[in-house]
């Protein structure tokens, strides 16, 4: 439970994160403004929100959990499936998206493929998004209810009084700048865990050593390569097909609220730089989520639920005052994935489907006003659907199960449209539909079809293989685009010639 | 076929080769790409070697190279 001093420390944060993000209302007077930032903001901001949008208040728990059963492997999510796609997103995607003036993902994928394409693209983007909103608000508000004994409703309506306040004036300026101050929050709260965490187990070499000690099961702790056989999620070959090569590029690359912060850079070389810079400051996440659930082995050893891990290291490690900076950290961590979705959201929706198909030629106020006004209902709607969330307990799974799976035929069309000028719309189109179709497929018998525990890398790739394969042999049967209208959009047509220059 | 059977037989320590070899890849492609398109957005007069990307994603590469070798 809290303490006086940690209730201090949270209250000042919340206050302090409101004026903050309050203060960018005044930088807001167009919808480019609004949703771009019109393209002002600096690499070290935007790498610093790409970071701590990617880890909420759920990753924290879940990987130390995952870190307690499995031991270090479960770190590739945030080293090689990060990294080597935050470099491929930085030198060839996103200087293209950027140089296009795009507000948003479908929005490439309509100019290279067809509307049909960018509808579909970004209904199931807001569709996720707009669920997942409701889940993540009921799923960090359980964790805040477990750790520190706050009453669920009371964070539900904390956490989305504060969001609502600066997201709906600020726009993604005020979302990406009070990130900057949530991931310090979050570094110093998890860097403190963690030192703390060492001191207690005799530092690294007392946590290697008494790890191994406790038996032949966790040899494998602290090798980042898993057996091709194991039956952990983990396989070294799921990790190099599926995650490096597909999941990571899908996430970094066709990821609505990734890219978007990319596109508010001032420059080019701040958009590139922006990626580089999250991606070294991707690596020390492992570090913040996965360490605490390894010290838990040996501090807390038996627990029944791996995901008990972090709460109880908290509950041990952290002494008054400390525990309300992990809160804030905890709080950070949610607030800065739901002002995400919200703002991404209200970008798909007013880009790629109010503009085109309700009002087409309405004013640039007209749009800002839209865009406002979908952040708050999308708001409102996820506070009221949260509790959707604890009727099917496995809803948040289901959700991110889901997304995987259309990531990988995603991602196929998006590195097909780039890089093969004879990929045609309806090329496109059906490797999208027919890769999201077999992913569904794979899941559903994955239980007579694959060997290890969860098999959703697995997944992932066969989908994007399929998607690539299906794009392929339709494009070859139908007519592609004149290369007039694929200038810009295509790497043969652009970047290449740029690169030469 | 789909669960990757017919690498079983490769070792750990083989995969990670593999791993390692990535990073060296992926960094010598990065050493390649030229510079005018890596300053894009920066005036010819401000291009330095600290705000030369090349370095910054070498250094990244490097650091993940070095935990993937111990690890």
């Amino acid at each position: 439970m809290l303490a006086g001093i940690d209730y201090f420390i949270v209250i000042s944060y919340l206050i302090g994160i409101v004026i903050l993000g309050y203060y960018f209302k005044k930088f807001v007077g167009s919808s480019s403004d609004y949703f771009l930032a019109g393209r002002t903001l600096p690499f070290w901001a935007i790498g610093m929100s790409i970071v701590v949008s990617d880890i909420g208040a759920f990753d924290f728990v879940g990987v130390s959990g995952q870190a307690y059963r499995y031991g270090i492997s479960v770190g590739n999510f945030d080293w090689i499936g990060s990294v080597p796609a935050m470099l491929l997103a930085a030198f060839i995607f996103v200087p293209y998206f950027w140089r296009g003036g795009m507000y948003t993902i479908p929005e490439y994928l309509g100019r290279r493929y067809n509307s049909y394409v960018r509808t579909l693209a970004s209904l199931t983007w807001i569709i996720f998004f707009a669920v997942d909103l409701g889940v993540l608000f009921w799923a960090s508000a359980v964790l805040l209810n477990v750790i520190m004994g706050w009453p669920v409703w009371v964070s539900i309506l904390v956490t989305a009084i504060v969001i609502g306040l600066y997201t709906y004036f600020g726009g993604i300026t005020a979302v990406i700048m009070t990130d900057v101050i949530q991931l310090i929050i979050m570094f110093i709260g998890g860097f403190t865990l963690v030192f703390l965490g060492f001191h207690a187990v005799g530092g690294w070499g007392g946590l290697v050593e008494k790890i191994h000690a406790m038996g032949p099961e966790y040899q494998q702790h602290f090798h980042l390569i898993q057996p091709a056989d194991t039956k952990t999620p983990f396989p070294w070959t799921g990790i190099l097909f599926g995650l490096t090569f597909v999941m990571a590029n899908a996430y970094m690359i066709g990821n609505q609220s990734i890219v978007q912060r990319c596109l508010t850079a001032k420059n080019e070389w701040h958009a590139k730089a922006s990626m580089i810079f999250g991606s070294g400051l991707k690596m020390l996440i492992p570090v913040l989520v996965l360490f605490p659930g390894m010290m838990a082995i040996i501090l807390i050893p038996d627990l029944k639920d791996g995901d008990q891990s972090m709460p109880m290291m908290i509950k041990h490690i952290l002494p008054p005052g400390l525990m309300g900076l992990m809160f804030s950290a905890f709080l950070a961590g949610m607030m800065s994935s739901v002002d995400s979705l919200l703002n991404s959201t209200a970008t798909l929706f007013t880009k790629d489907i109010y503009e085109p198909y309700i009002n087409k030629n309405a004013s640039d106020k007209h749009y800002l006003r839209i865009g406002k006004l979908t952040t708050l209902i999308l708001l409102i709607l996820g506070v009221i659907t949260s509790p959707i969330s604890s009727k099917y307990p496995g809803i948040y799974v289901a959700i991110q199960t889901f997304m995987s799976y259309f990531q990988g035929p995603l991602f196929s069309i998006l590195l097909l449209g780039i890089f093969w000028k004879k990929t045609t719309q309806w090329g496109g189109f059906s490797g999208l539909v027919i890769g999201i179709l077999i992913a569904f497929t794979l899941n559903i018998f994955k239980s007579r079809i694959f060997t290890i525990e969860d098999p959703f890398l697995y997944v992932s790739w066969w989908s994007f293989v399929a998607g690539l394969i299906v794009t392929i042999f339709v494009s070859l049967f139908t007519t592609p685009h004149p290369q007039e209208k694929l200038k810009g959009l295509v790497y043969n047509l652009t970047l290449r010639n740029n690169l030469n220059k | 076929m789909l669960n990757f059977d017919w690498l079983k037989g490769v070792s750990q320590d083989t995969a990670k080769i593999i791993f390692l070899l990535l990073f060296i890849v992926i960094g010598i492609v990065v050493l390649f790409i030229p510079n005018n398109y890596i300053f894009q957005g920066i005036k010819k007069e401000d291009r330095h070697w600290w705000n030369n990307l090349k370095w910054w994603a070498i250094t990244v590469l490097t650091i993940l190279f070095y935990i993937y070798y111990i690890f």
